[in-house]
This record gives structure tokens, C-alpha cells and sequence, in this order.
């Protein structure tokens, strides 16, 4: 089985990445409160304040806050290609990133113009720092490899998510009228099945064999999946825009059958993992890609509900799309990302006195987070369709799941600075 | 003596078999070849080699593993 060459000498500094993985669990823990406070309406329909927040608050403050601060490490070591000036990009779009989320979700929820104008100017800012460094990384990168392609991919289908949110963000913000409804739809596609989804391939393909111990993703699917997915994607955008309305329904379908695809691919993998199946990340990834499918599942089965079915399919789509795909797959990913580029970052620092993965970050806290993070889906997802009273319990759920996953990462970090001080 | 046991770091997680490989060859005496067992070709511990002034020989076993033997 040939691996990769992954130049982990090309890692930047493990603070450029660890701020943004840092930080990512407490957003989550906050998107709990909002639940916790906004009662049955936080669940209601996709389009209450309290929700809007919340899907952002997932969306922004810890998906992209992670795919970013992973991309920072993923860019030298897989595509051989380091963001030039990480420090500095970093120290510019964390900060934006952090505010301009915050003040989304105070504009939601508060009603408040200034605070949407302030966090269309933020997040602008923070996107527009980022694609153009990882950009500039991804056209100089020279490595033919999948996982490359699909960051590209990726990228691509994130400046049209960034676009199609800013102008959302300038409707409500300055009053701009625009097709809401239609631009929402957009936003929403490639913002998950887009960037999301496309990620999540380029990064499963490297990490599902290396940490989860299985054979390589089969070719077909390694070649071909992030491609199809995003001609699939850009289609259905296009047949949208156009009113073709069947075409736009098919491609629509074909598209949640390669995200169902990945999916399977990755539970087959998993299936013949030669690690013992009761670890974290084996057990969140394989929440993760049941959730996926039961998301692909809802989003073809969708079509003919009535209009009060159809906005209960909506919101279980996000729960089972954000709660039970990314919020589980991120999870996963950190307990092993997070102490390895830790562990790099040592032997360049510390030399001999580099201390066993185990003790910067250990099973059993991280099996502990796997199960209330569990938990907390199942209460989501009952949540979904039964809201009431359940909102506030998934909400507590939520928050303590995130506030222990934010601390272990936070006394890793702090174990691995024990060995040796961190020079920045 | 210069054929000692294969070290066998085959489906263990990263970075344990890099930890274990490096070990090995710390405590390796002079003109002895550290043969190794590892289920995926480890081009990161290659690099290292190289750097650290090791010469190193690959084989793939029709068993499912690469074999590599190290010295200096």
C-alpha cells in the first residue's frame, strides 16, 4: 500500500492550526446555549432568528473555523505547498473569522443591521485573506494526487458559498432586495455538499487509512468521487438558476448519491479497519457517515411532502447534516489531529524528549466526549421532529459535550507544552 | 551477529511506528542492519533516513507488508 508522501517538515508551527481547532468546540458549545435559551423555536423552522444563528454559529464558528485551521496544516504537509506568511494570514483571519460570527449571530438574533453590516464586513474580510493565501498554496502545489484535487475543489465551491452569503448578509444588512429564497437554497448546497463534503473527501482519503488503520480508498472512488460530486453540484446550480426545474431535481438526487456513495465507501473501509471498532474516532466516524446517509436519504425523499412535513424535513436535514455528519467526522478528526501535529511539532522542538501520543491526549476523556456527542444527536435529532420541551435538553447536551471536547484539546496542548515550551 | 529480529511495527497507529523504528536504530550497534516490518511505505521516515545519513532498502512481501532494512 504506497502512502503519500506527506511532508510533515513542511508543517507550520503548531500555533498556526491549533488556534483555529482550539477554538471551534466553544462555538458549538455557544450554538448549545442558543438552543438551550431559544426554547422550541430554535428548532421550529429553518428560518427563526434562533436557528439562523445557530446553523451559522455550526457552520462558521466550528466547521470552517476547523477546515480552515486544518487546511493550514494540510496545505504543506499533503499538497507539499505551505500558505506563505501563515503567521500573518492566520493572525488576520482567526480574529475575523471569531468576530464576524459572533456579530452574525447577534444580528440574527437580536434583529440588529449593524450588527449583520459588521459581520458582512468581518467575514469578508476573513474569506477573502484565506482563499487568496490557500489559493496562491493550491496553484503553486505540484502534487497530483486526489486529496489535492479536492481541496481545490473545495476552495472553489467555498468562494461560491462566501459570495452567495455575503449578498445574503448585504440583503438583510443594507435592505438590498434579492431572491432570498433561491440564494438561500444555493448558499446552503455548496456550502455542505459543497465545501463541507469536498473536504471531507480529500481529508478522508489520507486520514481514514493512516489513523484508522484500513486499506486505501479504492481508486475509482478516489478519483473520481470529489470531481463527480462538484460537476454534479454545479450542474444542479445551473439547471436551478436556469427554472429546469427536472433537470435540477435529478442532478439534485445525483448529487446526494455520491455524497451516499462517500459515505458507504468510507463504512465499507471501516468495516475491515484493523484497529479494535470501540475507538473515538471509529465510533464518531461511523455516526458521521450514517449521518450522511440519512441526510442524502432526506434530501431525495423530500419531494411531495406536504409544506408542514417538508419544514420538518428541512430542519432534520441540518440536524442530521451538521450534528450528525460534521459535527461527529470533526470530532473524530481532532482526537488524532490534534495531538499528532502537536507530537510534530515537538520533535522539531524537544528533540529526544518527545512523550507517547497517549499521554498528550488520551482514550478514555475522548471516548467520554464520543458518547455524550452521541447522545446529544439522539436528543437532536428527536428534537427535529418533536421540538417542545426536548430543544433545551439537546441544547445542555450540546454544551456539555463541546465544553469537555474544548478542554481536552486545550490539556493537550497543555501536556504537550509541559514537554517544551512553546517558542511563540 | 548481524541478523537480528525483524522489528515488527506493522498496524500500529501512527506515529508509533516512527517512534519504535527510531528507537531501534538509536540502539542499534555498529555495521548491524535493522530489518523492518510495516504495513504501509513510510515515505515521511525515508526522508528522515536520508537526512540522518541511514541507507535503507525496500522489498514488498506478497504477504501484505513492506520490508526494510536499514543501516549505516
Amino acid at each position: 500500500m504506497k502512502s503519500v508522501g506527506l511532508a510533515f517538515e513542511q508543517a507550520p508551527a503548531a500555533a498556526v492550526p491549533l488556534r483555529f481547532l482550539l477554538t471551534a468546540p466553544w462555538f458549538l458549545a455557544l450554538a448549545g446555549l442558543v438552543l438551550v435559551f431559544g426554547g422550541a423555536d430554535a428548532l421550529a423552522s429553518r428560518w427563526t432568528p434562533a436557528l439562523l444563528a445557530v446553523t451559522h454559529l455550526v457552520t462558521l464558528g466550528f466547521m470552517s473555523m476547523v477546515m480552515i485551521g486544518a487546511l493550514f496544516q494540510l496545505l504543506p504537509v499533503v499538497a507539499g505547498a505551505p500558505v506563505r506568511g501563515a503567521q500573518w494570514v492566520a493572525g488576520i483571519v482567526h480574529p475575523a473569522l471569531t468576530a464576524g460570527t459572533l456579530s452574525l449571530a447577534a444580528g440574527f438574533l437580536l434583529g440588529s443591521f449593524w450588527a449583520l453590516r459588521a459581520a458582512a464586513a468581518l467575514l469578508a474580510l476573513a474569506f477573502a485573506v484565506f482563499i487568496a493565501a490557500a489559493g496562491a498554496a493550491l496553484l503553486r502545489s505540484t502534487v497530483r494526487d486526489p486529496s489535492v484535487q479536492a481541496m481545490r475543489l473545495a476552495l472553489i465551491a467555498l468562494i461560491v458559498t462566501v459570495a452567495l452569503g455575503l449578498s445574503l448578509a448585504a440583503a438583510l444588512g443594507w435592505r438590498v432586495s434579492v431572491p432570498l429564497l433561491g440564494i438561500t437554497a444555493q448558499h446552503a448546497a455548496w456550502g455542505l455538499a459543497g465545501w463541507t463534503v469536498l473536504l471531507a473527501i480529500g481529508v478522508a482519503l489520507q486520514v481514514v487509512p493512516m489513523f484508522q488503520l484500513t486499506p486505501s480508498y479504492p481508486k475509482a472512488v478516489a478519483s473520481f468521487l470529489a470531481p463527480g460530486l462538484f460537476i454534479a453540484l454545479a450542474g444542479w446550480s445551473v439547471a436551478f438558476w436556469l427554472g429546469w426545474t427536472a433537470v435540477a431535481a435529478t442532478l439534485g438526487v445525483l448529487v446526494a448519491l455520491l455524497v451516499g456513495a462517500f459515505a458507504i465507501a468510507t463504512l465499507v473501509l471501516q468495516h475491515r479497519s484493523r484497529r479494535r471498532h470501540d475507538n473515538p474516532t471509529f465510533l464518531t466516524w461511523r455516526a458521521g457517515m450514517l449521518g450522511l446517509l440519512l441526510a442524502a436519504a432526506v434530501w431525495i425523499g423530500r419531494d411531495g411532502l406536504d409544506t408542514v412535513a417538508a419544514n420538518r424535513a428541512a430542519v432534520l436535514l441540518g440536524v442530521l447534516f451538521l450534528a450528525g455528519f460534521a459535527a461527529s467526522v470533526i470530532a473524530g478528526m481532532l482526537y488524532n489531529i490534534v495531538p499528532f501535529l502537536l507530537w510534530i511539532d515537538l520533535r522539531r522542538r524537544a528533540h529526544g524528549r518527545v512523550p507517547h501520543m497517549k499521554q498528550i491526549l488520551p482514550d478514555t476523556p475522548a471516548r467520554t466526549h464520543a458518547w455524550l456527542h452521541g447522545a446529544s444527536l439522539a436528543a437532536l435529532v428527536a428534537a427535529a421532529l418533536w421540538p417542545a420541551w426536548l430543544v433545551p435538553v439537546a441544547g445542555v447536551l450540546v454544551v456539555s459535550a463541546n465544553a469537555l471536547l474544548g478542554t481536552i484539546l486545550l490539556q493537550a496542548t497543555l501536556n504537550a507544552r509541559r514537554v517544551a515550551p512553546a517558542s511563540t | 551477529m548481524s541478523d537480528r529480529e525483524p522489528l515488527d511495527v506493522r498496524w500500529l497507529e501512527p506515529p508509533e511506528p516512527f517512534e519504535r523504528i527510531v528507537a531501534a536504530l538509536e540502539g542499534l550497534p555498529a555495521g548491524e542492519t535493522l530489518t523492518v516490518m510495516i504495513h504501509r511505505e513510510p515515505q515521511p521516515l525515508f526522508r528522515w533516513l536520508t537526512r540522518e545519513g541511514w541507507r535503507y532498502s525496500t522489498r514488498y512481501d506478497p504477504a501484505g507488508y513492506f520490508e526494510i532494512r536499514i543501516n549505516r
